[in-house]
């Protein structure tokens, strides 16, 4: 498996496994995926919905996809995952009623993790699988850029405050706020913001 | 007299008891005499009843009340904005341990038995013994990230200084719940009805705390529905939460209380047996096989003849999820836009309907 991490966007991409934990009460449809995976890059492991050890076969398993009928009351469990468990996020691939589909795939233009194939065409279902890969990898990104940006922009702004605090209480210019801040930064070892964190505490007590 | 743009309506709702005012408005004809015909679609998961209302394969739904505050703000699905205008019932969770960790409270405890409602404190030497004797943390189960059952769960560990890293908590839907106990998978639950009687009937738990004991008169289930369908069918939205307020009034008395327990307990509504479905609805909360039942009046309700407000989605119940969301972390990294209670809990679609329904009588 590791000698396959390095390669995972390089050209050999597709010959990287990759585990589909499959959740679906309809055996037949289970059998019929299994069998059109066979000899791809992707690896089927089966779950009846009434299993009750979901969350125990996802840690064992440690799928890097998920397939499920949408109908299965184990959706919910999955809808935790990465709230209350703090589980790395999947992509989820879901099985529903072909009249449902095509409203379905109106939610998923908007970025959620769910991936609808119609009333199984098993040929259809790798493309939809790779698809729902690679577009997860994008939504995660950018879900994470997002979060950097707005953690920079935090700290940012609590930089700024910190730094017009000590221009007035202190009498300093700009630059020398600036400075003051960088130095304790740089002797106490600490990141500027949670300097700046603490000055305006302080300035703000005293 | 109210006339609905959409007559043919399709309605979600998960198997619960306190689904009984879908299940009434639907069994006594009050859609019927608001002029709306409604087909109920029972539904598997919270999840699935969200995306398909968000897509309109639903129009309207029995939600958890946290659910259109976490649509809206697109938390764990894509943004989509669901507005309430009724709340269908207060109450109705409770929290069922164990016969084991039961034993376990017993004896850490040098008790001989334990008083009801259940102190979170009394779990507090089982979390140490556990973790001395390197065995695994307890384990609870609840039914969605977004549920009022996740924060009451939260607030009744809190109650007693215990940190929700002591445990484990994760969801389950509540057709495992009761087979998850008996396995020794889950320590306890927090669920609604008919599953904590289950579990006591069939001699597996003690029901600990109602939800009524952690919170008192809080919001549990509302009628969720797209702001989008709103604005155009204001009326149906009106017939609708009028003919839904009347099942909450009819279901005020016991001997309709009874009738509609024995309407849920088919196949297509809960199939499950009246005598779990009926114990809440009149009051009677099962507590353990050799313990008498707790009297808990308002264990399920759906209506209060001296208040009118129980129905109404008031502001101040809308912002009192929103801090619980808030509490359990789930609006970190979160814009929460000014006013976003006031776009979701809607009193004055209530008020309309209260006003347009008093001119018809």
């Amino acid at each position: 498996m590791s000698q396959h991490k390095s390669s995972i966007n390089g050209p050999q991409s597709s010959f990287q496994e990759l585990r589909i934990l499959l959740i679906d009460d309809n055996k037949q449809r289970a059998e019929s995926l299994t069998i059109a995976l066979e000899d791809s890059r992707y690896k089927v492991s089966h779950l009846a919905s009434t299993n009750s050890g979901l969350l125990k076969q996802v840690e064992q398993i440690q799928p890097d996809i998920i397939v499920i009928d949408i109908e299965s009351p184990s959706r919910d469990i999955l809808e935790s995952l990465n709230t209350i468990s703090q589980y790395n996020p999947k992509p989820v691939v879901m099985f529903a009623e072909e009249q449902d589909t095509q409203a379905i795939n109106l939610s998923i233009e908007s970025g959620v993790s769910a991936y609808v194939v119609g009333d199984i065409q098993m040929s259809r279902v790798k493309p939809i699988l790779d698809a729902a890969c690679a577009r997860f990898r994008e939504f995660q990104k950018l879900k994470n850029e997002l979060t950097e940006t707005r953690h920079e922009l935090a700290n940012r702004t609590l930089v700024d405050q910190a730094k017009r605090l000590l221009m007035k209480k202190k009498n300093l210019s700009e630059n020398e706020a600036y400075k003051a801040m960088r130095k304790t930064a740089m002797d106490t070892g600490q990141k500027l913001e949670d300097v700046a964190k603490t000055l305006i505490s302080l300035l703000n007590t005293f | 007299m109210i006339k609905p743009e959409q007559t043919n309506l399709t309605l979600g709702f998960i198997p619960l008891t306190d689904s009984a005012p879908l299940v009434a408005a639907k069994e006594m004809g009050f859609f019927n005499q608001w002029g709306l015909n409604v087909t109920l679609q029972k539904q598997n998961s919270w999840a699935t009843l969200r995306d398909k209302l968000h897509v309109g394969i639903l129009d309207a739904a029995q939600m958890l009340a946290p659910m259109p505050l976490a649509s809206t703000l697109g938390i764990g699905c894509a943004k989509t904005h669901i507005i309430t205008p009724l709340v269908l019932s207060l109450n109705g969770n409770a929290i069922t341990l164990s016969q084991q960790l039961h034993v376990e409270i017993l004896n850490e405890n040098s008790l001989s038995h334990v008083t009801l409602p259940l102190a979170a404190y009394l779990l507090k030497n089982v979390i140490q013994t556990r973790k001395l004797q390197g065995r695994p943390k307890i384990k609870f189960a609840t039914v969605f990230p977004y549920s009022c059952h996740f924060y009451q769960l939260r607030d009744w560990l809190s109650s007693a200084d215990i940190k929700l890293t002591d445990v484990d908590i994760g969801v389950v839907p509540p057709v495992n719940m009761v087979s998850m106990l008996e396995n020794g998978d889950m320590d306890g639950f927090c669920v609604g009805g008919p599953w904590n009687a289950q579990a006591v009937r069939a001699g597996l738990g003690i029901t600990a705390v109602t939800s009524f004991d952690v919170w008192q008169d809080s919001p549990e289930k509302v009628l969720g529905l797209r702001e989008a369908w709103y604005t155009s069918n204001p009326n149906t939205v009106l017939a609708l939460t009028a003919a839904l307020q009347q099942a909450c009034i009819w279901l005020e008395s016991t001997p309709n209380r009874f009738e509609i327990a024995c309407l849920m307990s088919v196949s297509k509504y809960l199939n499950a047996p009246v005598e779990v479905i009926a114990p809440s609805l009149i009051g009677s909360c099962l507590t353990d096989k050799s313990m008498p039942p707790r009297e808990i009046p308002s264990y399920n309700q759906f209506y209060k003849s001296q208040s009118d407000l129980i129905n109404s989605p008031e502001h101040i119940r809308g912002e009192w999820l929103l801090s619980k969301m808030q509490s359990a972390g789930q609006l970190d990294n979160i814009d929460i836009p000014h006013g976003i209670v006031k776009q979701i809990f809607r009193p004055e679609i209530y008020e309309e309907m209260r006003v347009k329904t008093s001119e018809t009588e």
